[in-house]
C-alpha cells in the first residue's frame, strides 16, 4: 500500500493489473512464446531490409544512395539502361564495385525477385543461395514466408481488433438495453451468421479482384458476431450490479455508465479469448489462399504455399515450409493465448499474489476479508 | 466440571489448520482446543474470517484437502481419532453420527432430485433400508421438522419450498439417523427473521428429544443466548474465551469479546428537528411487474411489488421500513429515486417527480442519493476510490479538479477515512470500509436526503454499529433525511424516528417508532417484533 504509483514498462498500473501481470510471467511457456513471437513480429515487420533484392545502401561515386526506399535507374549507376538498375546483374554489380560499394540485405531476394540463373529446374531444393529452396516460379521460399508471415500476423491482427470493436459495440448496446433492441438484433444475428462466408467469398472473387482489404471486409461482416455473445452476456449481468444502479442514483448517462462502468468487465471477458480468436484469423486468410480465392496471385502468402507443396509433391521443401511456419504461429498464438487467460482467471490471479489472509480462506467463506481491529 | 467426569463427545485438541504452504501458507485456525459433550450445545462464534466454520468442518475432515492441512491437533469423536481415520470409516461416520446443516439452504440442496430421494439418500447410504421402510421414515422425519404437511410434497423439487421450508429438509436429512452431534453452520443466517426465531425453537426442540449434542456456528450474539449453554468466542482463527453462555456475558474477560459484546446496535434516535418542513412525500405509490403468459406476452396479472404505499418524510428525520425479504422494500426505496417506474405522486423538495424525463430530474439527483446492502458489489473495482466518489461531482460539474479533490478529500474524513485512500481500489478495503466509501460517495454532492438499503446487514457485529454511529452523526451534522430500509429492528429501534412495516407490497403498520415499537397493533407487526426481540428478552 506505497503512495507511489506502481509501474509497468513506465506506465502506472493498478494493483489488479500488476496481479495479471505476475500470473501472466507464472506462465513459463507463454512468456517464451511471447518473446519469440514478438522477435519473429519485428523481424519480420523489417522483412525489406532482411529479404530484399535492392541493397539497403549503396555508395556510388561520392554519393550515397538507398535503393530499398527509392527506385533509381541503372544510368545512376553509369549503366545503360533508363530502367531501375537490378542489383543480381553482374555487370550492375561490377560498375557499382568499381566506384564504391553496396550493402545488400541477408537474403538478397525479395517474395517476388525471380531467380533466372538456377542450376535445376524450379522448384529448386535447398543449397547455399537459397536456403529454403526456390518455388515453381523461381522464387525464394525463405523471401516468401518472411513476407507471408507478415501479412497474415498483420491480417489477422487487424481482423481480430476491427471485430472486436465491432462485436463488443454491438454486444454492449444490445446487452445494456436489452428488450427489444436485442430481441431484434439477435434475430438479425440468427439470420445473418447463416449467409455462406466462403460463397459470398467465391462469388466476390468472380467479380472483382480481391485484395488485403476487400478480403479483410468480407471477413469482418461475419467475424464480429463470434463476440457479441460474451459482452451481451457480461452486460445483463452488470447492468443490474449496485454500482451501475448508484452511477444512475448519480445521475449519471447511459453512455457514460456503458464506457465508464460495464465496459471494463465486458473486455476482461473479451481479452481472455482473443489470442484464440487471432489464431482463427490468421488460419483464415491461410485458407482461402490455399484455395486460391484470397490474396491476388504473386503476394507472399502461406496459403498459397501450402497449395504450390500440394501441386508439387516431388518438392517436399515447399509443404513443410509452410506446415512448419503455420503450425509455429499457431502454437505460439495458443500458448500465449492461454497464459492470457490464466492472467485473467480472477481464481488463478488471486493464487498467483501474495496471501493476503482471508482471501484463500475464502474457499470456505467467500468474499469476506478478516475483520481488521482498526475498524 | 461436567468434562472432567465424562469423556467429552467430540474433544478437539491444539487444532490448526492451514491453506496452502510454504510462502503462501495462510493460518486459518491457529490452535483452538475445546469439547462438545453429549447432548450439550456449545456455539462457536465470532465474525467473518475469525475461522469458526474452518474448525467445524475439520471436525466432520470436510475442507478441500490437501490445499488445508492440519499442521497440528487432534480431533476425537466419540473415543474415534478424526484426523487419522480412514476415509472410509469418515464416510461411515459423516451423515450417520455426525451431520452438518449449512448456511444456504437452497444451493445445499441438490435442485434435481425431489426432497423425498434427497432424505431417503442417507437412509440408503447408512442404513441399507428398503423403499418402503425408508418412505415411512421419511414420512417421520418430515413430521419431525414440521413439515407434515410436505408428506403429500415428497416428489416436488427444492425450489418449490420456501426458504425455511428448505431448512427444515436439509434439518431432517441431517437428523435421518439419529446423530450424535449436529453441526449447524449459520443455520439461520439467509432466513427471515420469524422464519429464524422457527427454526431455532425447531432445533432445540429436537436436540432435546434426541438427546444429540449441538455445535453451533453463529455470528448472532442473539442466537447464542437463546440456544447455547457453553460459548467459544473466536477471532483470528484463536479461541479467546470459553466459559458458560450465562457468565462470558455477564462478566467478559478479554476485550474482544466485550467489544464483540458491546458492538450490538444500541441507543436510540435523537429527536428530529421539530420544525423541519416536508421534504418528501409520496402517495398511493405503486410498482406492478406484469406476468406475460404465451405467444403474444399477454398480461396476465401482476406481481404486486409495492402496492400502495403513502409515507412522509421530514428533513432531518428517519423513516425505517421494516420487512422481511420480498416484502418490497428495496423496490419502494428505488421507486422513491425514480430509478424503478412507478405509479402514484412523489413529491420531493416541493416538485413532482412523476412525468419528469432524465434530463429534467438530473439536477434533483444531486439532492437524493442511494446506499446499496452489499459494499462488495456497488463499487466498480475497476475504479478508485478518489474517482469513485468524485465521479458525482464530475456529472454534475462541480468545481475544478483541485476543488473536486478537495472536496472528495473532506468527504473521505467525514466518514473517518484517511484521505490517503484516494489513489487506491476497493479490493483493498474491508467491507465496512468499503460501506463508508459508499457512503461518502453519497455523501460528497451534499444530498437531503439518503435512501439506505439495509446498509448494515452484510457486515459484521462491530462494524454495524460503527456505521450506525456514522450515520446518526452525519444526519445530526447536515440534517439529512434517511430512508432506512432494513430486516432488523435493532438497527431500525436504533435510527429511526418512524416506521412503516411492511408485508407482500402494502404498509401493515406505520407511525412513530416510539409508539410502533411499545404498541404495535397489527398482528404481523408484532410476530416480528416477537422473533426479534424475544431472544434478548428470555436471556436478559
Amino acid at each position: 500500500m506505497n503512495a507511489a504509483p506502481d509501474r509497468f514498462l513506465g506506465f502506472a498500473i493498478t494493483p489488479l493489473t500488476r496481479r495479471r501481470i505476475e500470473a501472466f510471467k507464472a506462465n513459463r511457456r507463454g512468456v517464451w512464446s511471447l518473446a519469440i513471437f514478438l522477435v519473429l513480429f519485428v523481424v519480420s515487420l523489417f522483412a525489406e531490409v532482411v529479404a530484399n533484392d535492392r541493397p539497403i545502401l549503396v555508395w556510388y561515386d561520392g554519393g550515397l544512395y538507398a535503393p530499398f526506399l527509392r527506385a533509381y535507374p541503372e544510368t545512376t549507376f553509369g549503366g545503360q539502361f533508363p530502367t531501375e538498375a537490378d542489383y543480381g546483374d553482374p555487370e550492375v554489380r561490377r560498375l557499382i564495385g568499381a566506384k564504391g560499394w553496396m550493402l545488400t540485405p541477408p537474403i538478397p531476394y525479395s517474395y517476388r525477385t525471380v531467380a533466372w540463373d538456377l542450376p535445376v529446374p524450379a522448384p529448386s531444393p535447398p543449397d547455399a543461395q537459397h536456403w529454403l529452396g526456390t518455388d515453381d516460379q523461381a522464387r525464394d521460399v525463405l523471401a516468401r514466408t518472411i513476407y507471408g508471415f507478415r501479412l497474415s500476423v498483420l491480417f489477422g491482427f487487424t481482423l481480430t481488433i476491427v471485430s472486436a470493436v465491432v462485436g463488443v459495440a454491438a454486444g454492449a448496446v444490445q446487452g445494456y438495453f436489452g428488450g427489444w433492441i436485442d430481441l431484434a438484433f439477435q434475430r438479425f444475428m440468427e439470420v445473418w451468421s447463416s449467409v455462406p462466408t466462403l460463397y459470398v467469398l467465391i462469388i466476390l472473387t468472380s467479380i472483382v479482384e480481391p485484395t488485403f482489404w476487400w478480403l479483410l471486409g468480407i471477413l469482418l461482416l461475419f467475424s464480429w458476431m463470434g463476440f457479441v455473445g460474451v459482452v451481451r452476456a457480461e452486460f445483463l449481468r452488470a447492468r443490474n450490479f449496485d454500482y451501475v444502479r448508484a452511477a444512475r442514483a448519480l445521475g449519471a448517462s447511459d453512455p457514460v455508465i456503458i464506457v465508464r462502468h460495464v465496459l471494463p468487465n465486458a473486455v476482461v471477458a473479451t481479452m481472455t479469448f482473443l489470442p484464440f480468436i487471432l489464431a482463427g484469423s490468421v488460419t483464415a486468410l491461410t485458407g482461402l489462399d490455399f484455395l486460391g480465392i484470397g490474396l491476388p496471385p504473386g503476394s507472399p502468402s502461406l496459403g498459397e504455399l501450402l497449395a504450390q507443396g500440394k501441386a508439387n509433391l516431388q518438392a517436399p521443401w515447399l509443404g513443410i515450409t509452410g506446415f512448419v511456419v503455420i503450425a509455429l504461429i499457431l502454437s505460439l498464438l495458443i500458448f500465449i493465448g492461454e497464459a492470457v487467460r490464466d492472467a485473467f482467471d480472477p481464481r488463478k490471479a488471486i493464487a498467483a499474489s501474495p496471501p493476503t489472509p482471508g482471501m484463500s480462506a475464502g474457499i470456505v467463506e467467500p468474499a469476506h476479508q478478516p475483520p481488521r481491529p482498526a475498524e | 466440571m461436567k468434562d472432567m467426569l465424562t469423556t467429552p463427545l467430540l474433544s478437539v485438541r491444539d487444532l490448526r489448520v492451514s491453506f496452502g504452504r510454504g510462502e503462501r501458507e495462510v493460518r486459518a485456525v491457529r490452535g483452538v482446543s475445546f469439547d462438545v459433550g453429549e447432548a450439550e450445545t456449545v456455539a462457536l462464534v465470532g465474525e467473518s474470517g475469525s475461522g469458526k466454520s474452518v474448525t467445524a468442518l475439520s471436525a466432520l475432515r470436510l475442507l478441500p484437502y490437501p490445499n488445508a492441512w492440519h499442521p497440528s491437533g487432534a480431533i476425537r469423536f466419540a473415543g474415534e481419532d478424526v484426523l487419522t481415520a480412514s476415509a472410509l470409516r469418515m464416510r461411515a461416520m459423516r451423515g450417520d453420527r455426525m451431520a452438518i446443516v449449512f448456511q444456504e439452504p437452497l444451493t445445499s440442496l441438490n435442485p434435481l432430485h425431489s426432497i423425498g430421494r434427497q432424505i431417503t439418500e442417507v437412509l440408503f447410504v447408512h442404513k441399507k433400508m428398503s423403499a418402503a421402510k425408508a418412505r415411512a421414515r421419511v414420512v417421520e422425519l418430515l413430521h419431525l421438522v414440521g413439515l407434515g404437511e410436505a408428506e403429500a410434497r415428497m416428489g416436488d423439487l427444492p425450489h418449490t419450498f420456501s426458504g425455511g421450508q428448505q431448512q427444515r429438509v436439509m434439518i431432517a436429512i441431517a437428523l435421518a439417523n439419529e446423530p450424535d452431534l449436529l453441526i449447524a453452520d449459520e443455520p439461520t443466517t439467509a432466513l427471515d427473521v420469524t422464519i429464524q426465531a422457527q427454526i431455532l425453537a425447531l432445533l432445540k426442540d429436537l436436540q432435546a428429544r434426541m438427546r444429540m449434542a449441538l455445535l453451533l456456528i453463529t455470528h448472532d450474539l442473539g442466537i447464542v443466548r437463546k440456544m447455547a449453554e457453553r460459548v467459544c468466542v473466536m477471532t483470528e482463527g484463536l479461541i479467546v474465551e470459553q466459559g458458560r453462555v450465562a457468565d462470558v456475558f455477564a462478566r467478559p474477560q478479554h476485550p474482544y469479546t466485550r467489544r464483540l459484546l458491546e458492538a450490538e446496535p444500541k441507543g436510540r434516535p435523537e429527536p428530529g428537528p421539530a420544525a423541519a418542513a416536508e421534504l418528501l412525500r409520496a402517495h398511493d405509490s405503486r410498482v406492478w411487474f406484469p406476468i406475460k403468459r404465451g405467444l403474444l406476452k399477454r398480461t396476465v396479472g401482476h406481481v404486486k411489488a409495492v402496492d400502495g404505499i403513502s409515507l412522509r418524510l421530514k428533513a432531518g428525520h428517519t423513516l425505517g421500513v421494516v420487512g422481511e425479504s420480498g416484502s418490497g422494500k428495496s423496490t419502494l426505496g428505488r421507486a422513491l429515486l425514480r430509478l424503478t417506474p412507478s405509479r402514484g405522486s412523489i413529491v420531493f423538495a416541493d416538485r413532482e417527480l412523476q412525468g419528469l424525463s432524465w434530463g429534467e430530474i438530473r439536477p434533483l439527483r444531486r439532492r437524493m442519493q442511494i446506499v446499496f446492502q452489499d459494499p462488495y458489489g456497488s463499487l466498480s473495482p475497476r475504479m478508485t476510490i478518489g474517482r469513485i466518489i468524485g465521479e458525482g461531482l464530475e456529472i454534475h460539474r462541480q468545481g475544478s479538479r483541485d476543488e473536486q479533490r478537495l472536496r472528495v478529500a473532506e468527504v473521505l474524513r467525514e466518514v473517518g477515512l484517511d484521505p490517503e485512500v484516494h489513489d487506491r481500489y476497493p479490493h483493498e478495503f474491508s467491507g465496512g470500509q468499503r460501506q463508508r466509501i459508499a457512503i461518502a460517495r453519497a455523501l460528497v454532492l451534499k444530498p437531503d436526503f439518503i435512501v439506505l438499503d439495509e446498509p448494515t446487514s452484510a457486515l459484521d457485529m462491530s462494524v454495524q454499529a460503527q456505521i450506525v454511529e456514522l450515520l446518526r452523526d452525519l444526519q445530526r451534522a447536515h440534517g439529512l433525511a434517511y430512508l432506512f430500509i432494513s430486516h432488523d429492528l435493532k438497527v431500525i429501534r436504533a435510527l429511526a424516528h418512524d416506521v412503516l412495516v411492511m408485508q407482500a407490497g402494502k404498509a401493515v403498520e406505520q407511525g412513530p417508532a416510539e409508539e410502533i415499537f411499545e404498541r404495535p397493533r397489527d398482528p404481523y407487526t408484532r410476530t416480528l417484533m416477537a422473533a426479534a426481540f424475544e431472544m434478548q428478552l428470555k436471556a436478559g
